[in-house]
C-alpha cells in the first residue's frame, strides 16, 4: 500500500555529489574506477528510497555498464522484520541457492556515505503490482505457468537449511507453528482492541499445530505483490524482510490464503492459477512433496497472521503515535480474516469427523 | 429532527459531495487518499444506522451474565482455555455472528463475496 504521508520527504541521495558513493562502490566491486552516469528516484518506496543507478565500471569482475538499484533503510519497520543487513545476507543465501532474486551487489552499514545505510542490488524490470497481475486479461494463459515457476522457486528457497551462514535467525522447535501463534499473541498484547474471535482461531491453531517435517528458510511474505514479472515471465522474488527458519509449508499457506488472492478467489495460487499448478512446480523440485491437505492448516494461520497485523496497524494509529487514515482503515479489516479463518476451521473439522 | 439523524444526514451529504464532486477531480496519491476518505465516511454512516453492540452482548451475556462481560475478558478467557466450545456450545456461532455484525458495518461487500447474507 502506498503511504501518502511519506511523499515530499527529503531525499537521502544527493545527486549533485555522487563522488563518495562512486568511490565506495568502486572499492566494493574491486573496480579501478566507477562512474554513476544517471540516478533516478523510483516511485513508491513507502518505507525507504529506491534509486535506479546507471553505472559504468572499469576493471574487476563487474567491468562494463549496469543498471543497479540503491535501497536505503527504512526509518521505521514493523515488529518482527529483519534489518537491512540481515535481509541482504538472506538475499545472498537465496541467490546462491538458485532463487531468482535481484542480484545482491554491495551493502553499506555506515551512514556517512550517503547519509543512511543502504544496499546495492541488480535492477529487475517488470511489475510487482498484485492488482495489475490478477486483472491481466492474459492471466488465464500465463497464470498456470507462472504459478508453476513460483512453485519451483519456493522449493529452491526451501532447500536452504540452518545454519547456512544466517546466524541471526533463531531456529525454532519442530512445532514451528506454535512459535508463530506465540508471536501473534505477543502482537495482540500490544493492542487495545480485544479480538475474541482471533483469540479463538489462535487457540485452535495452537491445539492443532502440526509437527514440521523439516525446518528450512521461509520467505515469510511470499505472495502476489512480492514478486516481479516482466510480461508473463517471473523476474524476481522480492521483499525478504520477514525471512526466518520455520516449517516450509508456511510459505505455501501464505501464498494461497484467501486474503492474498486479490478477489480472484477461485484461483487458490495467489489469485493467478489453480493450486495444482503451484504444487506441480513445487513438487517437481522439492525432495518432500506437499499435499493440498497439509496446506489447509497454514492457510488458516495465514489469515490469523494478517488479522493480527491489521489489528497492530490499527493500534499504530489509535495509540496516537502515527495518526493515519490508512492505518485506521487497515485496523478495521481484521474481521475479514477472522471470518475466513472461522469458516475454514469449521470446514476442516467437519471434513475430518 | 433528532440529533443523530442530523449527524447521519450531514455525513451522507459529505459522502455524496466527495464522491460526485471531489473524487473525479483527483489523481494519484490524492485520489487514493480521497477513496480512503469515502470508505471511512461509508463506514461511519453504516455505523450510525446500525444496531450498536447488540451482537457483542449476544456473545458476552450467555457466558458472563447480562451486562457483566467484556470483550477483553472474553479474549483472555479464550486464550487460557477457560472459555471454549466445550464449556459454551454456542461460542463459535456467536463469535462468528459478532464478526459478521462488524463486517456489515465495515465491509458489506466482503460479506457478499463470501456469500453471507442477512
Amino acid at each position: 500500500m502506498s503511504d501518502p504521508k511519506t511523499t515530499g520527504r527529503p531525499r537521502t541521495l544527493d545527486t549533485g555529489n555522487l563522488a563518495p558513493l562512486e568511490s565506495w562502490l568502486a572499492r566494493s566491486v574491486d573496480a579501478r574506477t566507477l562512474a554513476i552516469t544517471a540516478a533516478e528516484l523510483l516511485p513508491g518506496g513507502a518505507v525507504g528510497e529506491n534509486w535506479k543507478l546507471d553505472v559504468a565500471v572499469d576493471g574487476g569482475a563487474k567491468a562494463g555498464t549496469h543498471t543497479w538499484v540503491l535501497r536505503t533503510d527504512a526509518a521505521a519497520r514493523i515488529g518482527v522484520s529483519l534489518d537491512r543487513a540481515d535481509e541482504y545476507a538472506v538475499l545472498r543465501a537465496a541467490a546462491m541457492a538458485g532463487v531468482r532474486v535481484p542480484e545482491p551487489i554491495a551493502r553499506a552499514e555506515e551512514a556517512d556515505i550517503i547519509g543512511a545505510p543502504f544496499m546495492i542490488l541488480g535492477f529487475v524490470g517488470g511489475t510487482a503490482q498484485a492488482r495489475r497481475i490478477v486483472r491481466d486479461p492474459g492471466l488465464a494463459t500465463f497464470g498456470p505457468d507462472l504459478a508453476e515457476e513460483l512453485g519451483r522457486q519456493l522449493a529452491r528457497i526451501h532447500t536452504i537449511e540452518p545454519p547456512a551462514d544466517l546466524p541471526f535467525l533463531a531456529v525454532p522447535e519442530r512445532r514451528a507453528a506454535r512459535d508463530i501463534v506465540g508471536d501473534l499473541r505477543g502482537l495482540l498484547d500490544q493492542c487495545s482492541d480485544p479480538r475474541p474471535a482471533l483469540e479463538w482461531v489462535l487457540r485452535w491453531l495452537e491445539l492443532n499445530a502440526p509437527e514440521a517435517r523439516r525446518i528450512t528458510l521461509v520467505h515469510g511474505d511470499f505472495r502476489t505483490g512480492n514478486f516481479m514479472i516482466d510480461g508473463a515471465r517471473l523476474t524476481a522474488i522480492l521483499d525478504w524482510e520477514f525471512a526466518h527458519w520455520g516449517d516450509p509449508i508456511e510459505d505455501l499457506g501464505w501464498f494461497t490464503a484467501r486474503c492474498w488472492r486479490f478477489g480472484n478467489d477461485a484461483l487458490e495460487a495467489g489469485g493467478i492459477a489453480p493450486l495444482g499448478a503451484l504444487l506441480d512446480g513445487y513438487n517437481a523440485v522439492s525432495a518432500e512433496p506437499v499435499s493440498e491437505r497439509e496446506i489447509s492448516y497454514w492457510q488458516i494461520l495465514a489469515a490469523a497472521r494478517w488479522a493480527a497485523i491489521a489489528v497492530l496497524q490499527g493500534e499504530r494509529h489509535r495509540s496516537g503515535r502515527e495518526p493515519s487514515l490508512e492505518l485506521q482503515l487497515t485496523g478495521l479489516m481484521a474481521p475479514e480474516m477472522e471470518l475466513d479463518a472461522i469458516d475454514d476451521i469449521r470446514r476442516l473439522v467437519a471434513r475430518s469427523e | 429532527m433528532h440529533r443523530e439523524h442530523r449527524a447521519e444526514a450531514l455525513v451522507a451529504r459529505a459522502l455524496a459531495t466527495l464522491r460526485d464532486e471531489i473524487l473525479p477531480t483527483l489523481s494519484g496519491d490524492k485520489r487514493y487518499a480521497g477513496s480512503m476518505m469515502a470508505n471511512a465516511l461509508e463506514i461511519a454512516l453504516r455505523d450510525m444506522q446500525g444496531e450498536s453492540d447488540a451482537a457483542e452482548w449476544a456473545l458476552l451475556d450467555p457466558i458472563y451474565g447480562e451486562g457483566e462481560g467484556s470483550m477483553a475478558r472474553l479474549a483472555g478467557d479464550i486464550r487460557s482455555g477457560a472459555v471454549s466450545e466445550a464449556s459454551h456450545a454456542k461460542l463459535v456461532e456467536n463469535l462468528r455472528r459478532h464478526v459478521v455484525a462488524e463486517l456489515k458495518v465495515r465491509n458489506p461487500r466482503f460479506l457478499k463475496s463470501r456469500g453471507v447474507t442477512g
